[in-house]
């Protein structure tokens, strides 16, 4: 499967493994910092952030923050790099937005949802971009809304369920094709296999599909530019790679996917340095490290004369089974090129290299 | 009768008896001679030489050549005397046949213990085989654990190394931004100034660009070029919505391409069983239109159950099984009734119907696959046949582990059953 030679692949070295007392749920490096987070919900039912340094080989913790509802996702997307403020989406639906330096009470806080807010997502902070920064919140209510922190209470678009129609959880959501001041679109991913792409200037759907299997995780090889490639996991084991480049009228975006492993997959992060990386995490436990290849032409004409987008090819470049809990969380770091944290059901969060990565 | 062979001849010196054996004419292999320590026999059907010897030799060490139509044996004596005789003299009939006999085991025993020996050596052999290729293995996994470990010792420093870096470039960056700050206020807060008239309008992409060239100039400019983009920053969005359709589908769980065989069966049994009309009654032409209606009779079944009316609500649920007696739920109802009317064995044979009918199972009719079976529980721990209400009742836990009043009762029927066999 993989064109890499033997001595030549990427390995995946497990540096530090650091046991929590609690269920982690989401894991972010804090940028421009050898700093993590650890954001999750303690057996007390209540929520716990945790930031923790890492030191040669150990993690070591510096700051425990403790939230009356437990956390279910976090980014650091939509904030400046001086701020570094952390959003997020806890089980009760209320979208939060701390200075982790004084965390007692959120920068901002808009109860957002009904229900648990299943992943979040910023653009337009970290110097990565342009445009305003936003927020966008998935929850199990059906709905996804896109916030400005400027603004407070109500969102600067929200994609609800039309009156009558019985919702489906949206389960995954990622901002793409930032690539100037107006432009933006949010994906969203449902557990009936929808894949909605919504363009926010012009507040409209601009594509859905369904990939028949839960999706459980969208995200944009980047989203600061005109959106090129879009990979969707979901349940069953399976992902699809997306070529956002050519939109065809009828058919959409042409796609290729890969059935990895038997169980869910539940994460795709694309490498900060190299936008055709890709690791995703499995219910098994295991982690894959993809690489696509674009094809010799990225788009071709069909009979009717319309382009139509040729999707490439995807190679296993390397996996590795850590544990036996699935890995619910994964984050590179945008600093150091293979340096990874991912976080398990088991309750241990782990930092990763994977060497080689020059060479792929 | 064999035909003896008595012309052999011998010598002897002190540790050895050479004997010579000639056959008249007949091939010998070594199977054919048999030799333990005091008895010698040479069988050639029909020739025979058999020999008591005079005294015990070293028969493991003793040869026999067999050649030019002669045996030549070389015994080697155990003890170094000089024979008087080759045979032994006054060899009465028992004796040797009790020789022989003895002989005969004694080579058995040798023979036995020989592949013993065998066996032990082919043992240690293989032992030993084993251990090499173990210590070859083993040294292959070092080796690789040792490449492995290398790496990551490498790994670890480079990250140190960066790490380091990172601190000295933000202390670096701190001071100098610190000092060169006092220097560039003044100019940049009339700038400032300027700008902010020209930016109401929020999206003045060309103004951004404008000032994002000042980005290229490190350190210092940063600060203040980040505080001008604020301003430049899009005002937040008119808020809108956006109207949402999903795909249906019908079950609440996430679709798994697995599963849809199944639940497309159980779509389509429902499906099927709505339409079933048993049209062809007489009596129906006496009913009201809404009467001949399954769901409105189920309604208002349960309606009457509500009430207390049980049976009001088993004559609607009769009527509508007449109509359709294909929807699950009706058996189901209807067997909650019998429960409450105490027809404990109409309410198995309608909760037995329900289960029938909620094939295949899917997590969408799990709460009526439950209550079927505390049903047709209930009614047999009420018609004292525990064992089988306790099987019922597990099926439901299976079903629905964390319902608590399943498990209570299941307890309970468990101790029951344990004290109606204690007392028996």
């Amino acid at each position: 499967m993989s064109a890499a030679v033997g001595a030549e692949r990427p390995q995946v070295v497990s540096h530090v493994q650091q046991a929590l007392s609690y269920t982690v749920f989401d894991c972010k490096w804090v940028p421009r910092s050898a700093r993590l987070l650890c954001l999750g919900s303690a057996a007390r039912g209540t929520g716990l952030i945790q930031l923790y340094e890492l030191h040669g080989a150990r993690l070591e913790l510096l700051r425990e923050i403790e939230k009356p509802k437990p956390i279910k996702c976090g980014t650091f997307g939509a904030t400046s790099l001086q701020q570094r403020y952390l959003a997020t989406g806890d089980f009760d639906g209320n979208l939060n937005i701390w200075n982790l330096e004084a965390p007692e009470i959120p920068v901002y806080s808009v109860k957002g949802h009904k229900e648990i807010i299943n992943s979040i997502d910023g653009v337009g902070g970290l110097g990565i971009g342009e445009g305003a920064p936003e927020i966008v919140t998935g929850s199990r209510d059906g709905t996804v809304k896109v916030w400005d922190p400027r603004q407070n209470d109500t969102p600067v678009a929200n994609m609800e369920p039309v009156q009558g129609e019985s919702k489906r959880d949206c389960w995954t959501v990622a901002f793409g094709n930032a690539y100037n001041q107006e432009e933006r679109v949010v994906c969203a991913g449902y557990d009936n296999g929808d894949i909605k792409l919504f363009d926010l200037k012009t507040m409209s759907l601009r594509w859905e599909t369904n990939i028949k299997n839960g999706v459980c995780s969208v995200e944009f090889d980047r989203k600061d530019i005109n959106m090129n490639k879009l990979v969707a996991t979901s349940l069953e084991g399976k992902f699809h790679v997306f070529d956002m480049r050519t939109q065809h009228p009828t058919k959409g975006f042409a796609s290729v996917s890969e059935k990895a492993q038997k169980s869910t997959i539940w994460q795709v992060r694309h490498l900060p340095q190299n936008r055709d990386v890709f690791m995703t995490s499995g219910g098994s436990g295991s982690l894959h490290l993809w690489k696509y290849e674009y094809p010799a032409q990225r788009s071709k004409k069909d009979s009717e004369g319309s382009e139509m987008g040729v999707a490439g090819s995807v190679s296993l470049l390397q996996n590795v089974t850590l544990s036996t809990q699935p890995i619910s969380s994964l984050d590179w770091s945008p600093d150091k090129k293979g340096l990874c944290v991912c976080g398990a059901f088991d309750q241990t969060v782990r930092v990763l290299i994977v060497t080689k990565l020059n060479k792929v | 009768m064999p035909v003896w062979l008595r012309e052999h001849s011998w010598r002897q010196t002190l540790t050895a008896v050479y004997l010579s054996l000639p056959l008249r004419g007949a091939r010998a292999t070594p199977a054919n001679i048999f030799c333990s320590e005091q008895y010698l026999k040479v069988s050639i059907p029909p020739f025979l030489f058999e020999a008591i010897l005079y005294a015990p030799i070293d028969d493991t060490n003793s040869t026999a050549k067999i050649g030019n139509g002669n045996i030549f044996f070389t015994l080697y004596k155990k003890e170094p005397a000089m024979w008087d005789s080759l045979t032994l003299a006054n060899a009465d009939k028992q004796k040797l046949q009790y020789l022989r006999e003895n002989a005969v085991l004694k080579a058995h025993e040798k023979a036995k213990e020989e592949t013993e020996a065998k066996k032990i050596t082919k043992q240690e052999h293989k032992k030993y085989a084993l251990e090499a290729t173990m210590k070859l293995e083993e040294e292959e996994r070092k080796r690789i654990e040792d490449l492995k470990e290398k790496e990551r010792q490498k790994v670890a420093k480079e990250l140190e190394l960066w790490k380091n870096q990172q601190k000295d470039g933000i202390k670096y960056k701190s001071i100098q931004k610190k000092g060169e700050s006092h220097q560039e206020i003044e100019p940049l807060k009339e700038r400032k100034s300027e700008k902010m008239n020209k930016t109401r309008i929020p999206n003045e992409g060309a103004s951004k660009s404008r000032l994002k060239s000042t980005k290229g100039c490190h350190g210092s400019c940063s600060i203040f070029s980040q505080n001008l983009e604020e301003e430049q920053l899009p005002a937040p969005r008119a808020a809108a919505t956006i109207k949402v359709n999903f795909t249906p589908r019908v079950f609440p769980t996430a679709l798994r391409e697995s599963r849809v065989a199944e639940e497309e069966e159980w779509l389509h049994k429902q499906a099927e069983a709505r339409r079933i009309i048993n049209s062809d009654l007489s009596e129906l032409e006496d009913l009201k239109e809404e009467e001949k209606n399954p769901d409105w009779l189920k309604d208002k079944g349960n309606k009457m159950f509500a009430m207390g009316d049980y049976l009001g609500a088993v004559n609607a649920y009769n009527l509508a099984v007449r109509l359709n007696n294909k929807l699950p739920l009706l058996y189901l109802n209807r067997a909650a009734c019998h429960l409450k009317l105490r027809n404990l064995h109409k309410a198995i044979e309608d909760s037995s119907k329900a289960l029938e009918l909620l094939t295949p199972p899917v997590p969408d009719n799990e709460n009526a696959r439950v209550k079927a079976h505390v049903r047709r529980g209930t009614a047999f721990c009420q018609l004292e046949l525990y064992t089988e209400g306790l099987q019922d009742y597990e099926a439901a836990l299976k079903i629905d582990p964390r319902n608590k009043n399943i498990e209570k009762d299941a307890e309970k029927i468990r101790h029951l059953i344990q004290g109606t066999m204690q007392s028996s």
